[in-house]
């Protein structure tokens, strides 16, 4: 089967390959085109269209000029927003999910098949059930309408993705490695930090593509825990589309849409390779 | 907790303890705060949903009066079905598209990295705005319908989106193209862990490409498919984003699906306590589909042992 | 506790006279500030609230607008999360019945003085005054009206179908459009899809078949008039509008489809006056279409009165409280009403505001006609589908009805007039 020869089936591959990858890429031509292509311009014929002439202008509107209420900055500085909150929380609930993951994995303690059964279960609670609850407590905590209270939400719900994925790559490392290194007198994170991270990294990038790319996408509590000067770059987004009072710009929403996914589409670009292999060194057992 | 408890023990356990305090913090702090949120949440939601709660939380018993009314609403019933319909298709197709695509990247193809990109890329995309770009390619006015009448073909018909009967397939399509690159990946990891010493022994036995995937690949990929429609099953009881973007619920309330009703109810309608009833609900959807999951892991778990 | 009325007067005249000097030395001693929470992020609205900020500052304010973007569901949630953490905004976008109920979860300010000391109650609507004083004490302004039933005809669609006047009556109304349709209109009602706009077809259905129903069935929801014929005659209009429009709107919002309005493509749209602002927004002329009223079978106008509001939460600190007091001031002053109207195409809260200057359109003045003669009549009427006649819960529960109809052509009325009393009956 895995063979090079040049016979129909191959021919087959390639076009059955060829087709879905167009489709795949449908949306994303059509939104890059409309980025290019001016308001009128898309209203006068269909959102699927050449540009008439580059509309380059849609960007620097997209990146620096639109106005959400008084505040006419584009989506500059929302894309900082959910930086600050994006990256912190990331590198949390990684490190935090690689540690408990180590945990629950090679030491094994009392409880703790219970505590990752009940932790994992938290990736299919609904997170619109989990909106009021997250009220009262930032707001017992002191942290509503800061970004901290959000990285701390992102942070800990995150735990059940990075624990659950990190847990499972680990359980395929050997034990003999671990129990060598504890009759030899090393500590639990003296073991993490010399052993077990230097062998992490397919599985830290899938947890880091993961969550980089759900936080950023985050809508629902980035709007509603943040004053407005530090809403997350969805809102944007959001204030964008939200054609009620407006004509709908199709271009300039086109052109922020693009703007707002980069950090995430070149994380898949240059990480999507490393994805498939983080998850084929074990994370799918 | 720790330091406490440890003082009772003596001198020697305590130092043992509190030498090892970092790495007890380290691992419980972080499994507690997840573990508590989780089932303070889900025992708050509980309570609310037996409370007479509207625009806030507010104590009082109402019995089952919220889950009643959340039965007995046509907005509910469509929610329902619909969830049967959609996760059904959308698991099956999901997982076909992806196990389809995995193969063809196990092929060696040239440009396969590029490909393996292509199919990865909508998994970067957030679900809105995947809704609103679906939304504007289906809508028979300013998307697909139009393009094509525009160059010429006038008779071609394409309006599942505004067809009450067919609108909840866009989601479907909608969602397959977002997700399945991610059952892709699952499953090319599971393709690429293949001993190529099986595969070498069926090629030597005389069987074809079809009939050595048929019998002796695909076989060793169950516990990734279960993994799979695990996944699949959890986007589909909970999407949220994705389906107001594209529809709405709409045409008309055609589209409606639990998540939806859950987030109307609780905030939109001010019917806190029938939305948290609605939210009980979806839970026991979801424990429906995990039970199952959780006893077939469980006995996998114990003839790993035996063996 | 009774209390004679000339007490009541007597106090309301001393606190009108002690709150004026109370809020000049509160201006004096700190610089006004006021925290806002709305949804008004973009487009016309968008505008009018930056303009309306830049007038507070120009009084010495300092304004912090907190725009929740997209649905007024996120804008609640952001709201509600400030209440709940006992942090309310200085003041926040609420309209209808919802100040009543958001009323009773945190404490509200108290505005009689400085409404009283603005003389403002006799220029105000008292259908409209009643929802802002759910308890008798002013506690939300209006900012603005608009009348969700306004009648906007494309020019060149009129052109068409050799028409030049503005039908009056349901029966006008099918004729020209039958008329448009033969001539060469595509949709001769132009719509959007979003469930606002299904819930606006039938409220002008029923508004313009029966102000007096409308009044029992929808905003008392008065059982028998609820299944009355003129509720079935209602969804009888109501399925004639949905064969005139475009099948393929989808769910898209009716502002989509304005060019296409333009072009004399879709014929009519029955739109807030929200549209006009739109229109010109977008760079459409003034004279490409006309507003008239609504379609009413007595003939007199009906409104279906919607109306934007602020409400005021207490605070404690002396800089919100004088921002409060300033911003309630503002936005009764005739002068940042008609500010505001001109910016959305709303028309100024106050009656008594001149029309007749160079910044108002003909749209605006049939508009302010209109709600002065209906007012007269008993047939200003508030909308259901803009969250005015019923809370957010009996709201939505009714419009999940009117849409399904409206998207499902095989429902007969009788069917529909027994699925709004099941709905009525299963929201409350």
């Amino acid at each position: 089967m895995r063979d090079r020869s040049f016979a129909p089936t191959r021919i087959l591959t390639y076009l059955v390959a060829t087709l879905f990858a167009a489709a795949y890429l449908a949306p994303l031509l059509v939104v890059v085109l409309n980025s290019l292509r001016t308001n009128e311009e898309i209203a006068q014929s269909s959102m699927i269209g050449w540009p008439q002439h580059m509309a380059w202008g849609n960007y620097a509107l997209a990146w620096s000029g639109f106005c959400v209420a008084e505040t006419c900055a584009g989506i500059r500085p929302y894309m900082l927003n959910s930086a600050l909150i994006t990256i912190p929380a990331t590198i949390f609930s990684t490190l935090l999910g690689a540690v408990a993951g180590y945990a629950v994995s090679l030491w094994r303690f009392r409880g703790d098949v219970w505590i990752y059964g009940i932790v994992t279960l938290g990736l299919f609670l609904p997170q619109q059930m989990r909106l009021l609850p997250w009220t009262i407590v930032l707001r017992d905590i002191g942290l509503i309408n800061t970004l901290s209270g959000l990285v701390l939400i992102h942070t800990i719900q995150g735990l059940s993705f990075t624990v659950l994925f990190c847990r499972n790559y680990y359980v395929a490392i050997p034990h003999e490695l671990i129990r060598a290194a504890r009759i030899d007198g090393a500590g639990f994170f003296r073991i993490f930090w010399r052993i077990i991270l230097p062998l992490s990294g397919p599985i830290l990038l899938v947890t880091v593509i993961w969550q980089f790319t759900h936080i950023w996408n985050e809508f629902l509590y980035g709007v509603t825990f943040t004053p407005g000067q530090q809403q997350p770059v969805t809102a944007a987004l959001i204030a964008l589309s939200a054609a009620v009072a407006d004509i709908p710009q199709h271009g300039v929403q086109s052109a922020a849409v693009i703007i707002a996914a980069l950090p995430t589409l070149l994380i898949y670009l240059f990480g999507g390779k490393y994805f498939v292999r983080g998850l084929t060194a074990g994370a799918v057992k | 907790m720790t330091s406490a408890a440890s003082t009772a023990t003596g001198r020697p356990a305590t130092s043992a303890m509190v030498r090892r305090l970092p790495e007890y913090l380290m691992i419980w702090v972080p499994l507690l705060l997840s573990a508590a949120h989780l089932i303070s949440f889900s025992i708050w939601t509980i309570w609310i949903s037996f409370t007479p709660s509207t625009l806030v939380p507010v104590a009082g018993w109402v019995g089952l009066r919220n889950y009643n009314a959340v039965l007995a609403s046509r907005n509910w019933q469509i929610a329902f079905d619909n969830l049967l319909l959609f996760g059904i298709a959308f698991v099956l197709l999901s997982l076909t598209t992806g196990l389809l695509l995995a193969i063809l990247l196990d092929q060696r193809i040239r440009g396969e990295n590029v490909l393996r990109t292509i199919f990865l890329y909508p998994l970067a995309v957030s679900f809105v705005v995947t809704g609103t770009v679906w939304s504007w390619l289906l809508n028979p006015g300013i998307g697909i319908e139009k393009l094509v009448h525009d160059l010429g073909w006038t008779t071609f018909h394409f309006d599942w989106l505004v067809n009450r009967d067919m609108a909840i397939w866009t989601i479907v399509i909608a969602a397959i193209w977002q997700s399945s690159g991610f059952a892709m990946a699952l499953f090319l990891a599971g393709l690429r862990s293949v001993d190529s010493d099986i595969i070498k022994a069926a090629q030597i036995d005389g069987a074809g490409p079809i009939r050595t995937y048929w019998r002796v690949i695909l076989p060793t990929l169950w516990p990734i498919t279960i993994t799979v429609v695990v996944v699949q099953l959890q986007f589909a009881i909970s999407a949220f984003d994705l389906v107001r973007a594209l529809t709405n619920g709409g045409p008309g309330i055609a589209t409606q699906l639990p998540a939806l009703v859950v987030y109307d109810l609780m905030f939109q309608r001010s019917q806190l306590g029938r939305g948290a009833a609605a939210a009980v609900l979806m839970l026991l959807i979801l424990l429906a589909v995990l039970l199952p999951y959780a006893a077939w892991r469980y006995v996998r778990g114990r003839q790993a042992a035996h063996a | 506790m009774p209390i004679t009325t000339t007490r009541r007067r007597l106090l309301a005249g001393s606190a009108a006279a002690l709150a004026l000097p109370a809020f000049v030395r509160a201006q004096g001693a700190v610089k006004p500030r006021l925290t806002a929470i709305s949804q008004w992020s973009a487009g016309s609205d968008g505008a009018a609230i930056t303009a309306l900020g830049k007038k507070f500052e120009e009084k010495g304010g300092v304004g912090q607008h907190s725009p929740v973007p997209g649905f007024t569901t996120e804008m609640m949630n952001k709201l509600r999360a400030q209440i709940i953490a006992g942090d309310p905004p200085a003041c926040s976008q609420l309209k209808g019945p919802e100040i009543a109920a958001w009323s009773k979860i945190a404490p509200t300010v108290d505005l009689d003085a400085v409404v009283a000391a603005a003389d403002y109650e006799k220029v105000v609507a008292p259908d409209l005054a009643k929802l802002h004083k759910p308890t008798g004490k002013w506690i939300a302004l209006p900012l603005q009206i608009y009348s969700t039933n306004m009648l906007f005809l494309s020019k060149r669609a009129l052109d068409k179908a050799k028409a030049d006047k503005p039908p009056v009556t349901w029966a006008d109304f099918n004729a020209l459009a039958e008329k448009m349709k033969t001539n060469g209109v595509t949709s001769p009602v132009g719509t959007g899809g979003t469930r606002a706009d299904d819930g606006q077809k039938f409220e002008a259905s029923l508004a313009g078949i029966s102000p007096a129903v409308y009044r029992s069935a929808i905003m008392n929801l008065d059982k028998k008039a609820l299944e009355g014929p003129e509720v079935k005659a209602a969804f009888a209009q109501m399925r004639k509008l949905t064969e005139w429009m475009d099948p393929n709107v989808g769910a898209q919002p009716y502002a989509t489809n304005l060019k296409r309005f333009i072009d004399g493509d879709m014929g009519m749209l029955i739109m807030g006056g929200w549209a006009q602002g739109v229109l010109k927004n977008a760079g459409f002329r003034l004279d490409d279409f006309i507003i008239a009223p609504g379609p009413s079978d007595n003939g007199k106008p009906v409104f279906l009165l919607n109306a934007d509001a602020f409400i005021f939460w207490q605070r404690k600190e002396a800089d919100l409280q004088a921002g409060q007091m300033l911003m309630a001031q503002l936005v009764m002053d005739p002068a940042i009403q008609t500010m505001y109207s001109q910016i959305t195409g709303s028309i100024p809260v106050r009656t008594d505001v001149d029309l007749s200057g160079e910044g108002w359109s003909d749209g605006q003045r049939t508009t302010a006609a209109a709600l002065k003669n209906a007012m007269g009549n008993n047939q200003a009427v508030l909308s259901l589908a803009h969250n005015m006649a019923q809370e957010n819960g009996l709201t939505a529960a009714m419009i999940d009805v009117f849409t399904e109809y409206a998207k499902n052509k095989t429902i007969k009325p009788e069917e529909a007039v027994a699925r709004l009393a099941d709905a009525v009956e299963g929201a409350r």
